[in-house]
């Protein structure tokens, strides 16, 4: 027999003001299975809580309905409460008459007939808890880091310090990401590699990081705390084992006019490179596409045409037969930290983009990226840290910088700020004006955002120190004009045509998403936004989480973001990974979908509608203990509760702990039986 | 004939299945009939009459039928698409019975009757069909046969429904509902009609009414058809089992519509082709949602 | 003066709704929060998200003598689960259609989507079913279905069962 007890708040005057508690409370005291009812002003208070924990030992209740605020609010609160006094907390429901009652009519009896109902439905609803018992899930105590940029390299770090396994994951032949290309960093001008390579030795040195260098994330099974991860690891066509890093094969090699990827186009490489000198591991890679001997081999050719770094390595580590290799890596928790890639500004463009044309980018030589400028003021860069001009090699006197090119542009396809490009731009114009003193450095800028410790600060420096020239306005036109490039734009300001000669124009282009967010989130079941950027499981409270327990989100792969903000985003969620590798087992709420297996006819309808891939398929046997068919079972670590395959299934041997049908059909029958 | 019988013999004889399931002359007209015995082919017909859908008894609950071994079954084009369906949902495997296609040219409304097919007495579900040819079939016999006469009955009586109102709608269908005794023939003849514990059996909570109301056959119809939706094959084997006469099938024909119109989709006879009810688009229309 | 004239309707329609917890509940919480008058026809009961809603839900209320029913859930692509409410859009395309074939006035299902944040338009959905319902008049055709049974199996007229299930079958035998 279901003992059931009521409580009905007046949350002070919030509810009483125009729901009569007191008629509520009486009126419930008489609804069959209920065998106490009290109202009181704060329920949620320290009093209030001990008189339902009171009533809970006394009256030896199998249910509590707190008549009060929204589930939302305090559900949490008052199933603690009776959990302390001795009752399984998920027989405890709350009925919300104060956000969808008092508070959004007036007083009467209308208003306390529906309060009335509300409760009692409740009630009915209560009569069909049954006691839940939280899930316990094993957690294997290793992370998988993807990606290996600053936010994936302190994520690591973090995780790694902090007493757990680390895998890290990158695609490219380093790690190191964005950061390492630049030259100094805003706000405090710091040299970029010299704060970061450190870091990048640290990981590979670290006894708890492994570091898959050139791999990247092929395939990912299982679910929070057991994901079993599988590793792609391409063929650098050279043993890692016995390469030393002395660079023969680099000089040895032919085909040395490659643009380099590392200086964004302005140096260049050869087929076989270590991307950078300062490059973790330092480990040669042979680009095939550009190598004279794969090249041969792809058209058909019987003999290898070049072999020149396999016969300068003394160590033969050279392996032109080596293939692709798959790594199985059992995980806890995965930490996707896959940065970010720039908006192209040339002509050709992606999907829903459209470019900007009329900027002449990659027709003009002394148009050039931001990032591009970065690696020209960058000491490792191809000109030693000499900003001169791609076009002819001079010093440029007048540099003009564009913001938000391709951000806060819905016409160019993307409609947010990018975030950062107004801090790098000042920053380009200070490196600039250290190094050309007399140069003078223009900006046309829509508005300056330079929130952030210091950021300010450094922007005004840059005008009122550095004198640079920031005009507000577009810049709709650029063409060539003899030696200089023509920039005509509009000073909104002063409401007049703003044109100039410029020796070079930086365009700073937008932060936007990999495109291989969206194939990443898909193996992972993660949710990206409109552009590809992955979504948080919530923007403001869950930051680092996602839509998928177990799976987080660091750096420039969720929105625009600056190294502060990626290191602490990578920090945030390496707290969050050891947190869950706190304990031996997890906890997870048991509103989850369990399978009737004896009833279920293994059509598997659920699987096809489940967003979490929680679905697998378990043998049923004969009385020969042979395989005779199949059914469904729900992964409870993976399951998060949508209860959309209950609904889906044709014979109901789906049932969603917390919401069955059996406590819905008690809610609706009690609601229409008034 | 022969054909028919020599392929039966030959698969019987050689062990290939146990059983063969097809068509029989009974006391009234043909029925389903189920050989064992290889001496039993001659036993075996088809012609206009042969309307039963025989892939109802490839459910593997049916174990009266299962425990004959394994089966060969006769199929028109038609009733491959609930073996299809079957496939699909994983409820045979391929491997698991052996399929013998007849080419068809229309059946009639009633096993019982005539077999000249003419526009009175064709099956409504054989005008516009699609699968003349049973490509999912093991084995394909017969002759090509001429095209079926071509009634729309099914889909002007929807039509005509449709341009009544709510109201006359309502009572239209109340007083074929109340006409139900929920003796579930409907169930027990569709092929696709497959759950160990239909929801209508359920009683704990008891969802759908077992007193045979109109209130409680109209949640039991309703539940059926959307249990079928993008399902359906369309073989009208409900509304031929139904004793009381209620016109079940132009409430799968209006589903059929409803997939087709929203989902742009047709049950086929391929295995491969799930039902869109179980997945969707972005872009699924939703001018009904506020 | 015909207005003047005109009875005043003083039917109370019954309307149960079935909401989504992450978005319209916390919608209608926000419309609470907010302060915003609304009519106090509407009951609501809360589910984890719109694909939990079976469609038997919407018939076991008309059953019941709800006189309208509102399904509200998130907005397509804010789905807390991803993709529940995709789902739901789908088998509401067709329960709805299905509804209306069988005669139901379809002013009587309202469907909408209500983020956490539109408390307003939660607001507006509720008083404007209610309103709309209250034109419609009670829907007491469906709850008084019941009263209509099988005339002939009640007088005991024999039924024509034609010849349709194999003999081989005995159903009975398959339950176990």
């Amino acid at each position: 027999m279901a003992r059931i007890g009521v409580f009905v708040c007046h949350c002070g005057e919030n509810i009483s003001r125009t729901v009569d508690c007191a008629k509520v409370s009486a009126t419930l005291k008489d609804h069959p299975g209920v065998v106490v009812s009290q109202d009181y002003k704060y329920m949620c208070s320290d009093p209030g809580q001990t008189l339902i924990k009171q009533a809970i030992e006394e009256h030896d209740l199998t249910g509590v309905v707190v008549a009060a605020c929204s589930p939302h609010m305090h559900e949490k609160t008052f199933r603690r409460a009776a959990s302390q006094a001795g009752l399984n907390p998920f027989v405890v429901e709350m009925a919300n008459i104060r956000e969808q009652c008092s508070w959004v009519h007036e007083a009467g009896p209308e208003t306390d007939a529906k309060a009335i109902e509300i409760v009692g439905t409740i009630v009915e609803k209560v009569k069909n808890n049954v006691p839940l018992e939280t899930i316990h899930i094993p957690v294997t105590k290793r992370a998988l880091v993807i990606g290996g940029g600053i936010a994936g390299i302190q994520a690591a770090l973090d995780i790694a310090d902090g007493g757990a396994e680390v895998v890290l994951v990158e695609k490219e032949p380093s790690i190191g990401g964005h950061m390492s290309q630049l030259s100094e960093t805003f706000p405090t001008l710091d040299c970029s590699q010299c704060i970061l390579t450190p870091r990048m030795v640290e990981v590979y040195q670290h006894p708890r990081i492994t570091l898959h260098s050139y791999s990247e994330v092929e395939s990912v099974e299982g679910y929070i705390g057991n994901f079993h991860v599988t590793v792609r690891k391409k063929a650098r066509s050279v043993d890692e084992d016995l390469c030393t890093g002395c660079g023969d094969c680099q000089a040895a090699c032919p085909s040395r006019k490659i643009p380099s990827e590392f200086d964004a186009g302005l140096g260049m490489r050869s087929a076989i490179y270590v991307p950078f000198p300062q490059a973790v591991p330092n480990i040669p890679v042979l680009d095939r596409e550009n190598c004279t001997l794969f090249k041969g081999r792809a058209k058909g050719r019987e003999k290898d045409l070049c072999g020149k770094c396999k016969e300068s390595c003394l160590r033969s580590a050279i392996d032109y037969e080596q293939e692709d290799t798959l790594i199985d890596e059992k995980v806890g928790a995965i930490v996707i930290a896959t940065g970010f890639k720039l908006y192209s500004v040339g002509r050709e463009q992606p999907e829903g983009l459209k470019g900007y044309a009329e900027y002449n980018y990659g027709e003009i030589p002394d148009v050039i990226s931001g990032l591009q400028f970065e690696r020209l003021a960058s000491a490792s860069g191809p000109t030693g840290g000499q900003i001169v001009r791609p076009s002819d090699g001079k010093v440029p006197k007048k540099i003009v910088f564009l913001q938000c090119i391709g951000s806060r542009d819905p016409e160019k396809g993307i409609s947010y700020c990018s975030k950062i490009c107004c801090m790098y731009a000042a920053k380009h114009t200070m490196l600039y004006r250290h190094k050309v003193h007399d140069g003078e450095a223009t900006v046309f800028y829509m508005d300056i955002r330079s929130a952030g410790k210091g950021y300010e600060e450094f922007v005004r420096r840059a005008i009122e120190e550095d004198g640079a020239n920031y005009i507000r306005g577009r810049v709709s036109r650029m063409y060539r004009d003899g030696e200089t490039v023509k920039v005509v734009g509009y000073d909104t300001l002063a409401g007049e045509t703003a044109i100039f000669d410029a020796d070079m124009v930086v365009l700073c282009t937008a932060m936007r998403p990999h495109k291989g967010n969206k194939n990443l989130g898909r193996k992972l079941s993660v949710t990206y936004d409109q552009y590809g950027f992955i979504s948080s499981a919530h923007p403001k409270l869950r930051p680092v989480e996602t839509t998928t327990a177990g799976v987080f989100v660091a750096g420039a792969c969720m929105s625009p973001s600056d190294i502060p903000d990626s290191i602490a985003s990578a920090s945030a969620a390496a707290s969050k990974v050891l947190g869950m590798f706190s304990g031996d087992e997890l906890e997870r709420e048991p509103t989850v979908a369990v399978v009737n297996e004896r009833t279920c006819i293994g059509c598997f309808n659920c699987e096809r509608v489940c967003p979490y891939g929680a679905i697998e398929h378990i043998d049923v046997c004969n009385r020969e203990n042979e395989v005779c068919g199949h059914v469904a079972r729900v992964l409870p670590g993976v399951c998060q509760g949508c209860g959309t395959c209950v609904a889906t299934c044709p014979s109901k041997s789906v049932e969603l702990q917390g919401f069955t049908d059996e406590q819905i059909f008690a809610e609706i029958n009690a609601l229409l039986t008034w | 004939m022969s054909e028919l019988q020599d392929l039966a013999r030959k698969l019987l004889e050689e062990g290939t299945v146990q059983v063969v399931i097809g068509w029989e002359a009974g006391r009234r007209g043909l029925r389903p009939v189920t050989i064992t015995d290889p001496s039993d082919v001659e036993k075996l017909v088809f012609d206009t009459r042969s309307v039963h859908n025989l892939a109802t008894y490839l459910d593997p609950r049916r174990t009266q039928v299962r425990k004959l071994g394994k089966p060969a079954i006769v199929v028109k084009g038609c009733d491959t698409k609930a073996v299809a369906a079957l496939l699909r949902e994983a409820q045979i495997e391929r491997d698991e019975v052996v399929l013998i296609g007849v080419r068809c040219g229309g059946v009639v409304k009633d096993p019982a009757g005539d077999a000249t097919l003419t526009l009175e007495t064709v099956a409504p579900r054989c005008a516009g069909c699609d699968v003349r040819e049973p490509h999912l079939a093991d084995f394909i016999i017969g002759e090509e046969q001429p095209e079926p006469p071509q009634v729309t009955s099914i889909d002007e009586r929807v039509a005509e429904l449709d341009a009544m109102t709510p109201d006359e709608r309502f009572e239209f269908w109340a007083s074929q509902m109340e006409k139900c005794v929920r003796c579930y023939a409907c169930r027990q003849a569709c092929p696709l009609c497959v759950c160990d514990q239909c929801v209508a059996d359920k009683t704990v909570p008891q969802w759908i009414e077992r007193s045979p109301h109109a209130r409680g056959n109209l949640s039991w119809h309703m539940t059926r058809a959307l249990h079928l939706a993008g399902r359906c094959v369309g073989c009208g084997e409900c509304e031929r089992a139904c004793p009381v006469g209620i016109p079940i099938t132009l409430i799968n024909r209006k589903l059929q519509q409803i997939v087709a119109e929203s989902f742009d989709f047709e049950v086929s006879d391929d295995p491969a082709t799930a039902s869109p009810i179980g997945t969707f688009r972005d872009d699924d229309r939703e001018d009904f949602i506020l | 003066m015909s207005e003047m004239t005109e009875p005043i309707n003083d039917f109370e329609p019954r309307i149960t709704a079935f909401v989504c917890n992450w978005c319209t509940y916390t919608g209608a919480d926000m419309a609470g929060t907010s302060r915003m008058h609304m009519a106090s026809n509407v009951r609501i009961i809360r589910l984890p998200c719109t694909g939990r809603i079976d469609a038997l839900f919407i018939i076991k209320a008309f059953e019941r003598g709800a006189d309208g029913v509102i399904v509200s859930g998130c907005h397509p692509a804010d789905c807390h689960y991803t993709a529940g409410n995709y789902h739901a859009r789908r088998r509401f395309i067709v329960f709805r259609e299905l509804l209306g074939f069988m005669g139901v006035d379809l002013g009587r299902v309202t469907f909408s989507w209500v983020s956490a944040g539109e408390g307003a338009k939660w607001r507006d959905v509720v008083n404007e079913t209610v309103e709309r319902i209250r034109e419609l008049g009670p829907f007491d055709a469906y709850h008084d279905l019941a009263l209509r049974q099988a005339a002939g199996a009640a007088s005991g007229t024999s039924l024509d069962v034609p010849d349709v299930v194999a003999p081989v079958v005995a159903e009975a035998g398959d339950a176990s």
